[in-house]
């Protein structure tokens, strides 16, 4: 609707000389946050890094009950949701509010297609009795460290699951604030901070899936 | 510090976006190609997990815009996979060199020795009728300290 809303006055904390310099202390605020998030993520990777080295054929014959084929179509949908991320970024960028709230919706649209592949992955491990520690009681495959794979494995994708569906409703109230045409040259923040974090949550897939669904 | 404007001249345009986009699936491709080579199980480890390095790159570089960022926020991804590097390489050092009991039974390792002759042999059978939760809980290594 009213463009000039995102005139650069408005917008400028009295601390800040400029919009340039709180923009920046902006990104480098979302970095520092995200760095924070690597590290929680990496606690979990040094756990699968240990339970690994400690179980090497318990994992690596666990590894192969996970679905591959689900696991790489997530992959490419993370991807993709990651593209038009950084498409709705360079709109926002050149105020095109329209295609903003089109892209994060698709991007949206991507986040729950993962989520539905996600759940249906655990909806089968879950009857197959492929279940974290004493809950596991498939009897295809047995011996030190299966279990341990699947305490690890839902550790991880349920954290990260859960970043993905903090990630689409941010960029869901993002998408409402493009469609009330917030931003433009002058103010694309929050279109930017929140693409951070959607690209961090793809990023740390890239890593959890040639870990969990191959490796 | 000088901060970053986007009129400035590093910036990338959607075909950018698109190409980088398209490698990231080319490489994804790759990972699963060479997954099922018959290389060995190591090899295919090391390939796996240099691309996911590579893929991360592209995306923290690219999609990520630490290709046009400035100043000290390009260096806090930097410090933070130090950090990681650090965690994970620590970790797995205090493991392999403990003595043997302090790690959990029946763990095996890297270096190629025989999986214990106590540990109950990995078996593959064709799935099961599924079984209840209590019947067949039979498992050394879930014992927590």
């Amino acid at each position: 609707m009213r463009t000039d809303a995102a005139t650069a006055p408005s917008r400028l904390a009295h601390h800040f000389p400029d919009m340039k310099t709180q923009e920046h202390a902006a990104r480098m605020g979302m970095w520092l946050f995200l760095s924070t998030e690597i590290l929680l993520f990496a606690v979990l990777f040094a756990a699968y890094a240990v339970y690994r080295y400690l179980f090497p054929i318990g994992f690596e014959e666990a590894s192969k009950l996970a679905h591959v084929t689900m696991g790489a179509t997530n992959t490419v949908v993370l991807i993709t949701s990651s593209l038009t991320v950084a498409l709705a970024i360079h709109y926002a960028r050149q105020g095109e509010n329209r295609k903003v709230v089109g892209l994060l919706g698709v991007t949206i649209l991507f986040g729950a297609v993962f989520m539905v592949l996600k759940g249906y992955e655990y909806y089968h491990h879950w009857l197959d009795g492929q279940l974290p520690g004493r809950l596991y009681h498939y009897a295809g495959l047995k011996g030190p460290g299966v279990s341990m794979y699947f305490t690890v494995y839902f550790l991880m994708t349920g954290l990260h699951g859960l970043h993905v569906l903090i990630g689409m409703s941010v960029l869901g109230w993002v998408a409402w604030r493009a469609g009330r045409g917030e931003f433009g040259p002058g103010y694309s923040t929050p279109v930017e901070l929140s693409g951070l974090y959607w690209h961090l949550v793809d990023l740390i897939w890239i890593f959890l899936f040639p870990l969990l669904y191959l490796v | 510090m000088t901060a970053t404007t986007h009129s400035e001249g590093k910036h990338l345009g959607p075909a950018q976006y698109v190409m980088v986009w398209a490698a990231l699936m080319v490489l994804t491709g790759v990972t699963l190609a060479v997954w099922k080579t018959d290389m060995s199980y190591a090899a295919r480890v090391v390939v796996a997990l240099a691309i996911a390095t590579v893929k991360a790159t592209l995306v923290a570089v690219f999609f990520m815009h630490l290709w046009e960022e400035q100043g000290i926020a390009r260096l806090v991804l930097v410090v933070s996979a130090v950090m990681v590097a650090l965690l994970i390489g620590l970790t797995l050092v205090d493991n392999a060199t403990r003595f043997p009991f302090a790690n959990p039974p029946y763990s095996g390792s890297w270096a190629g020795e025989p999986y214990q002759q106590a540990a109950p042999p990995m078996q593959a059978e064709p799935p099961p009728v599924r079984s209840s939760p209590a019947s067949n809980v039979e498992h050394p290594a879930a014992h927590k300290p």
